[in-house]
Order: C-alpha cells, then structure tokens, then sequence
C-alpha cells in the first residue's frame, strides 16, 4: 500500500513539476538571452490555456492541434511583445523590464476577464488520455504520464536544439555563460526577438496541457508566476538545466508535501527556496561566482 | 555584483542624482525647498476637506508605503516585491495590540511598527544576499510566506474573514474615534513624522553610503564599507515606515484583512512608486494619490477592469516617462532653471 | 535640524486643533418621516471579479425591478416616490468595500446597503452599519459570522450561509444513501467552517466521517488529494472548494474516474453560474445545496422570465434574493411610514413572509437571520437539459427550521 501511494504520488509531483518545468525553461531562456525577468511569463501559461479553449469553442480545434497551434500563437504574440515594448528597455537596468512585464501582466489579466468572464472556460478531453492505466496494481492516471512525458519530451527537444544547433548554441553560452559570450564577441542581437517568442511559446505548452487538467480562469497565472519564481531562484536563473530540474523538484514537494502535511505544502516549497538561498545564492545549478 | 545573472550589465536606472549628492544648496533652491514644504503641508491639511476623509488617509499611508519603498528602490537600487509583508504584518500586529489591549491608537501603531522592524530582520538578511532582479523574486517569495501564515493562523488573525473591529481609541476623544474627518487630523503627524524620517535617512551620510552601494558596490566594499549590513539596515528602516503606515491603515479601517499581506498589494506599492518616480521620495506621494483616487473613481464609474487602466497606465510610465511624474516634473524644471542661470 | 522638525510639529498640530474647531457637521437625520426626502438602496458588490455573474451588476438590476414593483403596487399610497439605486463595485476588496460603504452612507445617503459578497468584505460592512446605525442586508456572504459572534442590530443576512450550505448537502445526501464520507476542504476560515458543519450534519443524519483532508488555498492540484481519499473507498466525497479550485478538484475527479468507481461528489458551495460557465457535463451528477432555483417551480419562473427580459440572463439565487430583501426592506418602510432605521428594524424583526425568493420564511429577531426553505439539488446529465440555463433537478426540499443554524447555536447577542 504505501509503495502504490508513493509512485502515485510521484507521478502527480511529476506532471504538477512538468507546468513549472516548461514554463521555467522559458523563462530561464528568456533572461539569458535579453537579462529580461518576465513576470507575464504566468500571464503567457494563462493565454495559452485561455486560447486553446477559445479555440476550442469556436473552431472546434481538438486538443493535439492546439498543442501545435497555440504554441505559435503565442510565440507571434512574444515577438509582437519585444518589438513593440521589451526592446526599448534592453539595455537598462532589467528592473524596467520586470516592471513592464508587472504591468503587462495586470493588463492581460483584466482583459481576459473583460472577454471571456470570470468563472472559468470549458475545456473538453481528448478521449485517449481520460481514465488509467494499472501499473503494478496501482491505477496511474493517463492524463498525468501524458503531461510527464510530453514535457520531457519538449525538454529533450530544447536540449538538442541548444547543444547540437549553431543558433542553440549561441543561446546557450549566452544564459549560461553571458560574460564570457560577450567576451568572445558573440552576437546574440538578432535573435532577441526569437528566442523571446520560444520563451513564451513554452508557457503556452504548459498552459495548453493545463487546459483540460485545470481550471482556466484569468487568475490561474497568478499564483503560477510566484512558485515559477521561487523555482529558478531554486534552479538557478542562469542554468537551462537548472530551470528543468527544479520544475520537477517543486512539482514533487508539492505533491508530497500535500499528501503528508497538506498545510505546509505550499510553505515548503518557500522555505526550500529560502535555504538555498541561504547555502546557495545562485540556486543549486547556478555558477556561484555569479550571485557576487 | 559583475554579471548578468544578478545586477544586469550595469545600472541605469534614471535617477535625479544630483539631488542626493548636492547637500550643500544654494540659498535659492534652500528658498524653493521650504516653498515646496509649506505648499506639501497645506495640501496635507486641506485634503480633507476636498477629499472624503477615508479616502484622504488611504492617500496618507499609501504615500508613506511608497516613499518606505523609494527608500529602498531609489537609493539602494533594490526592488522589495514583497513589502506587503511589512505593511501588512504591522497591520495585523497593530490590530491585535488595539483589538486586545484598547490602547491608544498611536501605541498599537508603534507596536506594529516595532514588529514589521523585527520580521524584517530575517527576511532582510536572507534577501540582500542576492541583488538586482533576483532581490525582487526572493522578497516576494517570502511576503507569501508571511501570507500563508496569516491565512493560516486563523485563531490569531481572523483568517479569511479578517480581523474585525479595531477600534480608533484616542486618549477618550470621542471625535476622533467616531469621525473619520477628525480621525485623519489625529493620525497625519505620524505619517508625517515617518516621511521627515525617510528623508532624514537618505540625506544623512547613512543614506550616501547607500547611494555610492547602489552606485558601484565592489569599489564601497573597497573602500571598506560592510555593503551587506548597510542594505540590511536600510531594509529594515524601509520596513519601519512600511509598517508605520499599514499600521495607521489598519486603525484607519478598523479591519485587516489579508489582502493587505498579498503580493498584489506589494504590487500595487511598486506601481506607485514607480508612477511619481523612483529615487524621489515625494514621487510615492504623487503616485499614491493617484492610483487611490482612480481606483475610488472606477469603483463607482461601472467600468470593469481597472487592471486595464493601471497597467496601460504603468506601461506607457516605463516605456516613456521613466522617471515618474515627479521625477520628470523635477527634471525639467531644473533643467530650465540651470538653462536661466547660464544666461 | 531637530528644531525644523519640533516647529514643523508645532505649526502642524496648531493647524489641526484650528480646522477641528470649525470642522464639518457631524451626519444627522432632520427627524422627518422619510430622511433627505428620499429613500436610497445600495448595492455594494463585486462588478468584475469572481462573483460578478453570481451577483455582479444584475444584483442592481433586480433590485430596480423590486423598486418598480413596490411603485406600482402603492402607487400614490407609497410613503415616497423618490427611491433611488445607487451601486458601488467592491473588487472583492473588503478595503474598498469598508470605505465604499461609508461613502454610501454618508455621501450617497443610502439608507440600506444590499448585497456585498465576500465575507471579509460582508463584515466590514457590517460593522460601519453598527457605526453609522443604518441598514445593512447581506445577501452574498456566506460567513455565519454576520449572524454568530459579530451579529449586530442593523445587519440581516438573507439568502445563505456556511452552515447552511454544508448542513444542507451533508444531511441530506447521507439520507439518501451515502453513509461514509470523505471530505477534502480548503484550508482557510471558510473551509474549516463548512468542514465543521458538514461533518455534524453527515453525523447527525446517520453517516460517518471517514477522514478529512486539509488543502492548501488557492490550489490547483488535488490529485493527490483525491487518491488519499479514494484509498478508504467512501461513497461519497465532499469537497469544500470553491470558484476556480472546485472546477481543478472536478476535472481531476473526473481523470482519475472515481465516479466509475461508484464514488459520488458531493459539492459545498456551487452557483449556478459555475456551472453556465463551465459546461454541465463538468458537473453532471453532482449534489449541491441551492437556496433557490429559477425553474423550481411556477412563481420562480415567472419572475425569471421578467428577470430575462430585463437583463438577457436567467437569475442565479443572488438575484432573486437581492429582489426579495429590496422588496420587503420597502413593505418595512411603507409600513412604519419613515425610513429611520430602528423603526424599520422593528418592521423586520419577526417578520414571517413568504415572496418569489423566501419559502415559508421568518426574519429571526435573534440573530437576524433570515430562515427559509433549501434545496438539495443535483446537476442533470447533458441529455436532459432541455433550454438554456436548464442545469438543476431539486432531489429535496430542506424545511427552513431544519435548512439553517439554530438560534441557539448563533452566539449572536445585539
């Protein structure tokens, strides 16, 4: 009984960290890349939820074409977003920044609430991933292996895009080494705008694979962007692998912190974060000499 | 404080640092300073009167809030993202002194001051280990802590449902307790006192230190300053004047609620500060006004959405008026009067 | 510097004493029948947040529509033809709700506030309505704090409360069969109140508590939760959440198939509304206790077709409620021929009425509270809608004696 508990448990700690996975890895990009924290990056998760239910409802587009779709959108609507505003604060103190995508934030939320209301949107399953599977007589929701692995499997992606691409490469040394980037003149300025979009096209992912799981209001991002900060202070904010495993290793404390002290669950991940910062300022993937 | 990761290339911050480091004034701006100062304290004392009183103190120490803010984003060059934790722990501790000891409304304000002070001390020591943007997500990752614990804490706190009922006592004035018009005469001086207090700060040679830190950290540590106890101690203050005013907020009310411990609120204090301008001290108390007195008005216009409204607002103020509107106000007068004095 | 700030001071505190002296009025009433020569009702609620379809702007419309009805049934008769709306939008913010209700009071001069949802907010109110010593008629709060502990004698609590709520669902699905429960709530003061009381009734009607599951709020991951508490193999699961996290909760009972497992949900706190919004099939199933349906019977739903025309929506129970407080806080005030708020507190008081809303109803002079018929309601499959907004079948009716909290039990001294 307690090892079925246990695996259940780490499964859903699994597929809650997959949301904070995906979305972290964009944000993590994002920032090393522009130096740009995005606080709508919660906003970005709630889009991409809102959208594929909108799209649901009025064109009827399924489940795996919005996984497709969706993600696109919101990639156009990243570059529409560092072209129009991110770009003119490049180059400044990256507190604008935070401070722009703050009101960027309240800006998206309210006007979602204004076009679509505030008690949430339907969101149909696709019939394949409803119900479970018995592993070892233990019934494994579908839906939660599905969101496991399918994030795992966008992370792989990126993993190869950054180490065997010339243009991942480049995105690369630049958030995980952007001294030594700069150092050896290598130019990351024209894929600003790119590589912004793909942060937030992967908050869309999770926003998309949250949609027939969770409840899509205009609030879902809003407690999201806080765990997702205390994530990649966790993680690190200069590491891509970092970013992935703390998703993970949040998602897993919220899940058993929930089953075995279910009042603390959500204090637990904060107090995680405080004692890294405390041993670890650079979070636990981070270059120390970077938190200096 | 030489990468990315933490502080950004370099600074640039548009600040008004002629104003802090130009103590010695001429006669003439000394002249100009106490016209200003006269002028700030006629309208501190007439607001009342054009204002609804309750509205008017939710401008008073929402103006404190901000200015206990600047204090930190301005001259430190450190984003709190979690201030409510001051504001609004002091509320809860002033609350509970008043609800359960029928003190004095003064006494339980100091008392929640005293206690933002002492749980700014962890959080403080915790946070300024890390800077520039990852400062922000540290300290707003903590105010959610003093959330949850506040949410939690329901014998204590009220929980949800608030803590009801906290009385205005004044010495046996009876005015004062019932009226908020008279009420709000009884608690200006301490706001007042708690924004002579932030100025004292960053204009003794405390504040200085805090400046040349924020200005270029490695060459103060150089020069021997302990860099990190300076920005601990400057937190502190900051959450001193925090919960001076969710203190008087609190009385002002006669309730918390946890809405004054969520991150929103921490939110809504950046916005302000940011709107009058960072690193002007009087800016928190132009944009506290008028976020205060626009959200009074579209409570009762019917438009739904003043999310829409403040962060259109806040974006074209980041984008295009970055040093708030204070800040900019300020810029430009000065530069005419340097342009005259060329002449 | 020091003496800057000691004359600073000294000015200051001389200003202060100055504008006391010559300071304004205090607010007063003239002492005629009906103050300021008119009659003003308020509606404090949430116009763009959570509960704005619950309440929201309609709550305003219903409340013109009681106004109309009131003119025309005295016509020349009533005790004034001024009567006027004003509404006011509390953002869920007990902060705004606090200083929109002084506001209210003192500059709109509004002789009753309606509605204020959110209980912080609800009372906040409550208390200013002590102060200010006029009306205040919540409708909807659900914390039975209005009529407990911080009861007062200008505040009426109208349609619903926690215990209510959790009593309603508790007895009465366990009546009907599910004995042994499991019950996931959030854990925050509404919470732990409907924890409370669900648990009592489901123990009074005959049914066993299994276990209780403490969430974190707000949440948006219940699966573990759900497993932990199928594990005991309940009949009936009863969740607490509400809003946002009752549909997580949901759509991950759905995923993890319990009601194939012979599981029931039965739900807390539901409107109508959550289930418009998010799809009946979401909820197909579910129990609920409604303190009014708009398709229960005849007198519902002739009034919710008016209610149709007027705002191109069917009413949810806050609306009809919202028309029923109106209406009879206006027969209080025809009858005691002024609006002073003691002589209509008298009115109400006691009062036994029955209207579209209130079923065998009785304003409670102890506490308050007003008493009224309940509804366990159960949310119809997809196949058996047959019109828009077509969502609930009521299983039982819950007898007013039995639906809400005794007197007794209130704590309520005035």
């Amino acid at each position: 009984m307690a090892m079925n508990e246990l695996l259940q448990y780490t499964i859903q700690g699994l597929a809650a960290g997959s949301f904070y996975a995906l979305a972290a890895l964009g944000l993590a990009v994002i920032f090393g890349v522009l130096g740009v924290v995005n606080f709508a990056h919660g906003a970005c998760y709630m889009l991409g939820a809102v959208v594929a239910a909108v799209l649901q409802d009025t064109l009827g587009l399924g489940f795996w074409p919005a996984l497709l779709v969706v993600p696109v959108l919101l990639f156009l609507f990243g570059v529409v977003i560092e072209r129009l505003l991110v770009r003119w604060l490049v180059g400044l103190d990256p507190l604008y920044n935070f401070l722009l995508t703050f009101g960027l934030t309240l800006l998206l939320v309210d006007l979602v609430k204004r076009q679509y209301g505030v008690s949430g949107l339907p969101y149909e399953r696709p019939e394949v991933l409803t119900g479970q599977i018995e592993v070892g007589g233990v019934g494994l929701p579908i839906y939660q292996l599905f969101v496991f692995g399918f994030s795992l499997l966008i992370c792989a992606l990126v993993w190869l895009l950054m180490t065997r691409t010339r243009v991942g490469m480049i995105v690369r040394a630049a958030t995980e080494r952007s001294d030594l980037a700069r150092a050896l003149g290598i130019n990351v300025g024209r894929w600003v705008t790119p590589v912004f979009g793909f942060g937030i096209a992967l908050a869309g992912i999770a926003g998309v694979l949250a949609a027939p799981f969770r409840a899509i209001t205009a609030d879902m991002g809003s407690n999201f962007i806080i765990i997702l900060f205390a994530v990649v202070v966790i993680g690190g904010l200069g590491s891509i692998v970092g970013a992935v495993v703390a998703g993970f290793l949040v998602g897993l404390v919220e899940a058993f912190g929930q089953a075995y002290a279910p009042t603390y669950a959500q204090i637990m991940i904060f107090v995680l974060m405080a004692v890294v910062v405390l041993v670890r300022p650079a979070g636990l993937f981070g270059r120390e000499e970077a938190a200096r | 404080m030489s990468n990315d990761v933490t502080s950004g290339a370099t600074a640039h911050l548009d600040l008004p640092t002629d104003d802090v480091h130009v103590s010695a004034t001429t006669p003439r701006r000394s002249g100009l300073r106490w016209l200003l100062l006269a002028a700030g304290l006629v309208v501190a004392l007439a607001l009342p009167w054009f204002i609804y009183p309750p509205i008017a103190m939710d401008i008073a120490c929402w103006a404190l809030f901000a200015i206990s803010l600047d204090i930190l984003l301005g001259y430190c060059g450190l984003l709190s993202f979690g201030h409510a934790a001051f504001w609004g722990g002091s509320a809860y501790c002033t609350g509970l002194v008043a609800v359960h000891y029928g003190v004095p409304f003064p006494v339980a304000v100091l008392a929640g001051m005293l206690f933002a002070m002492l749980i700014a001390v962890p959080i403080g020591y915790l946070s300024v280990r890390a800077t520039g943007i990852y400062f922000a997500m540290v300290t707003l990752a903590f105010a959610q802590m003093i959330y949850f614990i506040a949410n939690q804490w329901r014998d204590v706190t009220g929980g949800e449902n608030g803590l009801q009922a906290v009385p205005k006592s004044f010495f046996g004035i009876e005015l004062v307790e019932t009226e908020s018009f008279y009420f709000y005469y009884a608690a200006l001086p301490m706001i007042l006192l708690g924004m002579w207090a932030a100025w004292r700060i960053v204009h003794s040679p405390f504040g200085r230190v805090l400046v040349a830190i924020r200005d270029n950290a490695p060459r103060a540590r150089a020069l021997g300053y302990d860099v990190e106890t300076y920005k601990v101690v400057a937190f502190v203050l900051s959450a001193g004047l925090a919960g001076l005013a969710g203190g008087l907020f609190a009385i002002s009310h006669g309730f918390v609620s946890l809405q004054e411990v969520n991150w929103t609120t921490s939110g809504k204090v950046v916005l302000m500060a940011v709107l009058g301008g960072i690193g002007t001290l009087w800016g928190g108390v132009v944009g506290a006004g008028f976020i205060v007195v626009l959200e009074d008005y579209m409570a009762s216009s019917g438009f739904e959405g003043i999310g829409i409204v403040t962060g259109s607002v806040f974006v074209v103020v980041v984008l295009l008026f970055r040093r708030g509107i204070w800040g900019t106000l300020a810029h430009h007068l000065g530069r005419r009067r340097q342009a005259g004095t060329r002449d | 510097m020091k003496r800057k700030a000691a004359v600073s001071a000294a000015v200051l505190s001389a200003g202060a004493l100055l504008l006391s002296a010559c300071g304004q009025g205090g607010p007063g009433s003239d002492g005629g029948a009906i103050s300021d020569d008119k009659l003003v009702l308020a509606v404090l609620n949430d116009q763009s947040g959570v509960y704005k379809d619950l309440s929201g702007p309609n709550s305003v419309k219903a409340v013109e529509m009681a106004i109309a009805d009131f003119e025309e049934k005295h016509g020349d008769d009533a005790v004034t033809s001024e009567i006027e709306v004003v509404s006011a939008d509390h953002q869920n913010e007990p902060d705004v709700a606090n200083t929109k209700a002084q506001e209210l009071y003192d500059r709109e001069l509004a002789d009753v506030i309606l509605d204020v949802p959110t209980s912080s907010a609800a009372l906040a109110v409550a208390n200013q309505a002590k102060t200010k010593q006029k009306l205040f008629i919540n409708v909807g709060a659900a914390t039975t704090e209005l009529t407990g502990e911080q009861c007062n004698k200008y505040t009426f609590h109208w349609a619903y409360d926690t215990y209510m709520l959790a009593n309603g669902t508790g007895a009465a699905v366990t009546k009907e069969g599910g004995k042994n429960w499991q019950i996931i709530y959030p854990d925050y003061a509404f919470g732990q109140d409907m924890e409370n009381s669900f648990t009592a009734a489901v123990e009074a009607a005959g049914g066993t508590v299994g276990g209780t599951i403490p969430t974190p709020f707000p949440n948006d991951n219940f699966a573990t939760f759900l497993t932990k508490a199928a594990a005991k193999n309940p009949d009936v699961i009863g969740t607490m959440q509400a809003g946002g996290d009752l549909v997580n909760l949901v759509k991950q009972f759905n995923e993890a198939g319990l009601a194939d497992k012979g599981i029931e949900l039965a739900v807390g706190l539901m409107f109508i509304t959550d289930i418009h919004s998010l799809g009946v099939e979401q909820f197909a199933g579910t129990s609920f206790t409604d303190a009014w349906y708009w398709n229960m019977d005849e007198e519902s739903r002739a009034w919710a077709d008016r209610f149709l025309e007027e705002t191109g929506t069917r009413p949810s129970f806050a609306h009809a409620a919202n028309y029923s407080a109106a209406t009879q806080y206006l027969e209080a005030v025809q009858r005691a021929g002024t609006d002073d708020a003691d002589a209509v507190v008298g009115e109400l008081e006691g009062l036994e009425v029955d209207d579209v809303f209130l079923r065998n109803g009785e304003i409670r002079a102890e506490d308050h509270r007003v008493i009224h018929d309940a509804y366990l309601a159960r949310v119809k499959s997809p196949e058996d809608v047959t019109e828009d907004w077509d969502y609930e079948e009521i299983v039982t009716t819950i007898p007013a004696e039995e639906a809400f909290r005794p007197v007794e039990e209130s704590g309520c001294s005035m």
